[in-house]
């Protein structure tokens, strides 16, 4: 009944067929496919060349003590031995994780119910759509400077409403809270929209004859919301969860157009990406920073592993 | 949040295209830079935008007609590409800017760059500013970087919020009265007695970065042993720390909207910032106009950014560069970039031309060179570690914990200092 499950049996079938062919055979058909080859080869160069081999190139750094121009000395697993040590990579760690369970909650509680008032909209449908993925493909640095002026403590407009129906301001940018909570809810207004819209088009895919006949047995707004509607959406929501976290625990330019190279308060903006960009590029210790990258990357792939058997035992649980 | 495939694609497909045009770039500067020292007729500059008096840097091609000259203006982080050219070796400048807060990181490469004495530096020195020429010069004596400009600090205030709080507001008068840290603070409480919600400080790093200036040692020396530890750190960690406990720092960032709608309010009617910062008032707080007021920094100026011009060691003519170099930057030429581009004139000889010595409408008509040319003549002389910036981390965060959360800054002090030495460990400080 999921896609997961059917996809899994077509790869057996087409993997025999090509087995008995030899070597020089098979060479002779991959060249005879050279136009598509050639036709599929931009990206994989592009990907090679400013993906693959950045990426190993800093594995490679890891290792080794850089500062950007003179010659490299091996240094062992010295970089990784200072990072277990390291007070303020742990402080970035937690940073990124509060900030990135902040924003991602409620971007995708948000993203749901938008999708779902989205999909009985009537008319103005691309009007909605649009509108809801505009923040998306706004350039990040200039939201980050709009909130920043929004949440200013002393002339921001959010003080301002605020202290206009009585309450205290808040010193949003100077206080540990503060910088984490307007990073997320930044986050939450460039993402939701973008995660509705991947949900409308899963919502699309549910067959409206389960939601006749569910109506015809009798059951509320709410029964078939959990019992429908959610269980036909997983797919997609471990697909909007991963790419959540993948992008959540990579923030960057948020907290370093918001609070600058300070990180501010507590240094409560220090993201792990922040961090190495700073040990790499504001103080030219390339070896450490690409240390600290190879650490975000295993961080993230944890993630994402942990996201992705939660939400298929999920699954798993509900059909047996 | 992420850079989607397509941002990538994107990014990648302008990659190449800069790529393949650099590649044809390079093969007609082949043939020129071949010759190492050579006699090169295409000379290159990198800078950045407000680097140099655009003027200038037009007119070096009809004083210098047999020269090809081809300036460019790089964007955005202008170190990280710098390096990236040094390291890939290919399509350097012939001449490159290298700004304020990095010379002391290139100063650890030196051997990148051509000794500018050899090319003749040593029969200029007499006409720049001592500090300066220090400054751009490696600890064995080759001078690097010829000096662009200088920032002297000097206190920035308005004088009808002073006048209304009761302090003094003349230029002659608050030099008396704010000569020193202790006054400058005494007058701080004053005002936010006269007028509550008016801070005098900015925010407390402010204060401890211009005490630190004020010093001829920073964070490490060049022994690369630790010194932040010392009386001269502590000094300007009780400072900023005291402004704080006299509750008149403002506590934002400055630079931030909050601190620019604050000059415009009146609320922060003090700035301690370089000759430079003017302009950032100027552009923040139009309003303003003829309210401001420059007197020198309590207990003396400090320097705050300033940069240089080098040449590569691979520079296809490294003398004809050098003469670009000194021509652009002599004084006539300085006082252009003053007005062109704010930029605070290295040579003292421009402080006598009429570009300088003009009255500043924005400030009340104040000849604003009165301060600021005596300061660049009193910077302190110290020597700048390339690791000063990650030194220098610690404390500046542990500060803001002082500042915003009301941390007790005996712990912080004890805090910055442990963390300080351990993040210098890794880099071979201690």
């Amino acid at each position: 009944m999921t896609l997961s499950r059917t996809a899994a049996p077509v790869a057996p079938k087409t993997r025999p067929r090509a087995h008995p062919h030899r070597a020089p055979g098979r060479r002779r058909r991959v060249l005879s496919y050279w136009p598509q080859y050639l036709a599929i080869s931009p990206f994989y160069i592009l990907f090679a060349v400013f993906g693959l081999a950045p990426v190993l190139f800093s594995f490679y750094l890891a290792f080794q003590r850089w500062d950007g121009i003179g010659e490299m000395q091996f240094a062992g697993l010295d970089n990784f031995k200072y990072l277990i040590k390291d007070e303020v990579f742990w402080l970035s760690l937690r940073n990124t994780l509060l900030i990135w369970v902040m924003s991602t909650v409620p971007t995708l509680c948000l993203a749901l119910v938008l999708a779902v008032m989205l999909n009985s909209v009537k008319r103005f449908k691309a009007f909605y759509r649009m509108a809801f993925f505009i923040p998306n493909i706004t350039s990040v640095v200039a939201i980050s400077i709009f909130f920043g002026a929004l949440f200013a403590t002393n002339y921001g407009l959010v003080n301002g409403v605020l202290e206009t129906v009585g309450l205290p301001g808040v010193a949003w940018l100077q206080s540990v809270w503060g910088i984490k909570t307007v990073i997320a809810v930044l986050t939450v207004w460039q993402w939701t929209g973008y995660n509705a819209i991947i949900y409308l088009a899963g919502l699309q895919t549910i067959s409206t004859d389960l939601y006749e006949q569910a109506k015809v047995d009798g059951a509320n707004a709410a029964q078939v919301f959990f019992r429908i509607t959610l269980p036909l959406l997983r797919p997609i929501i471990l697909f909007t969860v991963v790419i959540s976290t993948v992008g959540g625990l990579q923030t960057f330019t948020e907290p370093k157009v918001l609070v600058g190279d300070t990180a501010g308060t507590g240094q409560s903006g220090l993201t792990m990406v922040f961090y190495f960009y700073r040990q790499a590029f504001s103080h030219n210790d390339y070896g450490y920073g690409a240390a600290i990258a190879m650490v975000v990357l295993l961080v993230v792939a944890l993630f994402t592993i942990l996201n992705w058997t939660l939400v298929q035992r999920g699954q798993d649980g509900e059909n047996g | 949040m992420t850079i989607s495939r397509r941002r990538l694609l994107q990014a990648g497909l302008f990659g190449m295209a800069s790529a393949a045009v650099g590649v044809t770039a390079a093969c007609g500067d082949d043939d020129s830079s071949g010759t190492t020292g050579g006699d090169s007729k295409e000379l290159s500059l990198w800078y950045w935008s407000g680097g140099l008096s655009d003027k200038v840097v037009a007119a070096v091609s009809t004083q210098f007609p047999d020269i090809t000259f081809k300036p460019t203006q790089v964007g955005g982080a202008f170190k990280d590409k710098l390096v990236t050219t040094i390291t890939s070796r290919q399509f350097m400048p012939d001449i490159t800017g290298i700004k304020g807060e990095d010379i002391a990181y290139f100063m650890g490469q030196a051997g990148q760059f051509l000794d500018l004495n050899e090319l003749g530096a040593g029969d200029l020195k007499a006409q720049y500013l001592e500090w300066k020429w220090k400054q751009g010069s490696a600890t064995d004596g080759k001078l690097i970087g010829f000096p662009i400009d200088i920032g002297p600090t000097a206190l920035f205030y308005r004088a009808d919020i002073f006048k209304k709080a009761g302090l003094p507001s003349e230029v002659a008068d608050v030099t008396a009265a704010m000569g020193t840290w202790d006054t400058f603070f005494e007058q701080g409480v004053k005002l936010k007695a006269a007028l509550p919600g008016t801070f005098m400080v900015g925010e407390a790093a402010e204060v401890f970065d211009m005490a630190v200036g004020q010093t001829t040692k920073r964070y490490a020396d060049a022994d690369k042993k630790f010194i932040g530890d010392q009386e001269h750190i502590r000094n300007a960690w009780d400072l900023a720390a005291k402004a704080v406990k006299l509750g008149i720092s403002f506590k934002v960032q400055s630079g931030g909207q909050d601190a620019n709608a604050a000059w415009n309010q009146g609320t922060l009617p003090a700035k301690l910032g370089a000759a430079w910062v003017a302009l950032d008032i100027k552009s923040a707080a139009e309003k303003t106009s003829g309210k401001w007021r420059v007197a020198p920094m309590p207990s003396g100026p400090a320097n705050q950014g300033g940069s240089f011009l080098a040449i590569p060691k691979s520079s296809g003519n490294p003398k004809k560069a050098f003469e670009i170099i000194t021509w652009m930057l002599n004084a006539d030429n300085q006082a252009k970039g003053y007005t062109d581009a704010a930029l605070f004139p290295s040579a003292p000889a421009a402080y006598k031309l009429p570009a300088l010595t003009a009255a500043d409408e924005f400030f009340g008509g104040q000849v604003t060179i009165d301060v600021f040319g005596p300061a660049a003549a009193k910077i302190p002389v110290a020597y700048e570690s390339q690791y000063d910036s990650v030194l220098r981390e610690p404390f500046a965060a542990e500060l803001s914990n002082v500042e915003t959360k009301g941390k007790d800054p005996e712990k912080a002090w004890t805090d910055a200092v442990a963390a300080a030495k351990q993040a210098g460990e890794r880099v071979g400080v201690s």
